[in-house]
């Protein structure tokens, strides 16, 4: 590989160690800044979500729990919303990424995005019944229903996005095992 | 590309104690929000004050995007649209003179009664730079804040009716729930009979009202307005109508959160109750029909000049005019004048 000397340098191999949880922080940012193409009418998607399904299922090493912590953390403080819900959420999707690892990283094509909703109806559904804990009624279902959707159509350009930065960046300086 | 394509990093990274204790730390972060639900305020406005000057630059070409594709949705039914805005303004009329004579009306019903007067509204016209639509929220970003007086609670209102409340105010920036937030609780009125409720938002397009009262039926078509109880909400301000959805009374909703670009804060400032002047007849002693009661006499330091053989006490009984005010001395003067009238009897007249 052309200029593969300079994946061994330790500034490059620490800052590509960097690179999941900064594109989860990223995600999230840019998933509340508070600008909406469809005027509000479709649900931002968890943008945050998807790297830390993505590198925790791939590379935990890299998207450790408490980068899920954070980078739900993040999620509350951007949103407005009750703090610790999303944190909670992302830790309890981190948790079942975590125990079925096996099962969803040998998923290819559909199965991938399917598991991928499968952490993320977790997730929701943990924030769900939080969220209907913390107010002691139950939130509408349609919303959820519909960001879940959307979500899921977002992942599949988020995949493939993440996929060409685990190959071309993060896997070549990080390939120590 | 799957994820079995890559390979995969086994063992690296979640141990079972580090993910028990971000859950640990995660339940407690939820316990905590609620405990304290202001937590993260002073960091949200400081990030919302930051973001504001980009906000402003990005939401100019998304709004002319926004502003073209609705247009673009409403090019063929422009003429119809226009044969309903010419018939919705005639009757708007009428009820703007209807309205107009009720208001003068009501002007002088207030002033024959002496009425308390409302509280003075003041307000402040802020852009919305931005919203957010999450499946367990919904808020507005606007761009004032405490620099233009704004304040937590205070309403929020575009043309049409109230929108939501300011729940967090930054420097620049304001942060907005939306009155169909899961977190928006307010009391209405709901006309005619004056029924008193409470809207609550939960996330769907239009709040549920729950009426505290029993036996109170509420009809769609109700109007829906503040009630201003506990001082926080101006009265009387437009929320919407009242159906039935089946299964609760929900209010529709007259203003577009989605649609509003520019709205208005406003700030109730509560009058403080103007009294009437007191007078001596308001005095409980002499409601009473008792004399008020004199003010001791101020004593006097400096000595007067001595007559021969006499005391200070015998001078000062002889002269008990120079220690009243003037004032009392006028009135004791004109009722010993008047004191014979009042002595005759109609008699004698």
């Amino acid at each position: 590989m052309p200029g593969h000397e300079l994946y061994n340098l330790p500034g490059l191999r620490f800052l590509a160690a960097l690179v999941p949880f900064s594109l989860a922080i990223i995600g999230t940012v840019a998933a509340n800044f508070p600008i909406s193409v469809t005027n509000g009418f479709l649900p931002v998607p968890l943008f945050g979500l998807m790297p830390v399904y993505f590198w925790g299922l791939l590379r935990p090493d890299l998207m450790p729990p408490w980068a899920a912590l954070l980078v739900g953390l993040s999620e509350d403080l951007l949103s407005g919303g009750a703090p610790g819900i999303w944190a909670l959420s992302f830790v309890v999707s981190y948790t079942f990424i975590d125990r079925q690892r096996d099962s969803l990283a040998s998923l290819a094509g559909y199965g991938a995005i399917l598991g991928f909703a499968t952490a993320l109806l977790i997730a929701t559904g943990a924030a769900f019944a939080i969220v209907a804990i913390y107010y002691w009624r139950l939130p509408p279902i349609a919303p959820v229903i519909v960001s879940i959707a959307i979500n899921v159509l977002w992942y599949v350009p988020a995949l493939w996005f993440m996929g060409k930065i685990q190959h071309y960046l993060v896997g070549p300086l990080r390939s120590d095992f | 590309m799957a994820n079995g394509s890559l390979r995969l990093a086994r063992n690296r990274g979640g141990t079972p104690i580090s993910l028990a204790v971000c859950a640990v730390l995660a339940v407690i972060l939820v316990l905590l929000g609620r405990v304290q639900p202001t937590l993260f305020d002073r960091a949200r406005a400081f990030a919302s004050d930051r973001a504001a000057p980009i906000l402003e630059v990005v939401r100019v070409p998304l709004q002319k995007v926004e502003a073209w594709a609705a247009g673009l949705a409403n090019i063929f039914n422009v003429y119809q649209e226009n044969l309903r805005l010419k018939e919705e303004n005639s009757r708007l009329r009428q009820w703007q003179n209807a309205a107009l004579a009720l208001e003068q009306r009501v002007k002088r019903y207030r002033l024959l009664l002496n009425a308390v007067p409302d509280p003075e509204i003041g307000s402040v016209t802020a852009h919305v730079i931005g919203r957010s639509n999450r499946p367990f929220l919904n808020t507005m970003i606007l761009d004032a804040g405490r620099r233009q007086h704004l304040k937590s609670g205070e309403a929020v209102v575009d043309d049409r009716g109230m929108i939501g409340r300011i729940f967090l105010a930054g420097d620049h920036t304001s942060w907005v729930i939306l009155l169909t937030d899961l977190n928006s609780r307010i009391p209405v009125s709901i006309e005619p009979g004056n029924t008193q409720a409470i809207m609550t938002g939960d996330n769907s397009a239009a709040p549920i009202l729950e009426v505290s009262g029993q036996g109170i039926h509420l009809r769609t078509g109700q109007q829906i307005v503040t009630s201003g109880d506990g001082a926080l909400l101006p009265a009387g301000l437009s929320v919407g109508k009242v159906f039935w959805d089946g299964g609760d009374f929900r209010a529709g909703l007259y203003a577009d959160a989605g649609h509003s670009d520019d709205v208005r804060v406003l700030d109730l400032k509560l009058p403080a109750e103007q009294l009437p002047p007191v007078s001596a007849h308001d005095l409980p002693v002499t409601a009473a029909g008792l004399a008020p009661l004199t003010p001791p006499p101020p004593k006097i330091t400096q000595p007067a000049p001595q007559p021969a053989g006499g005391s200070p006490a015998t001078a000062a009984a002889g002269h008990p005019s120079t220690m009243e005010p003037p004032a009392q001395a006028a009135a004791k003067a004109q009722t010993q004048t008047s004191a014979p009238d009042s002595d005759q009897s109609p008699d004698d007249q």
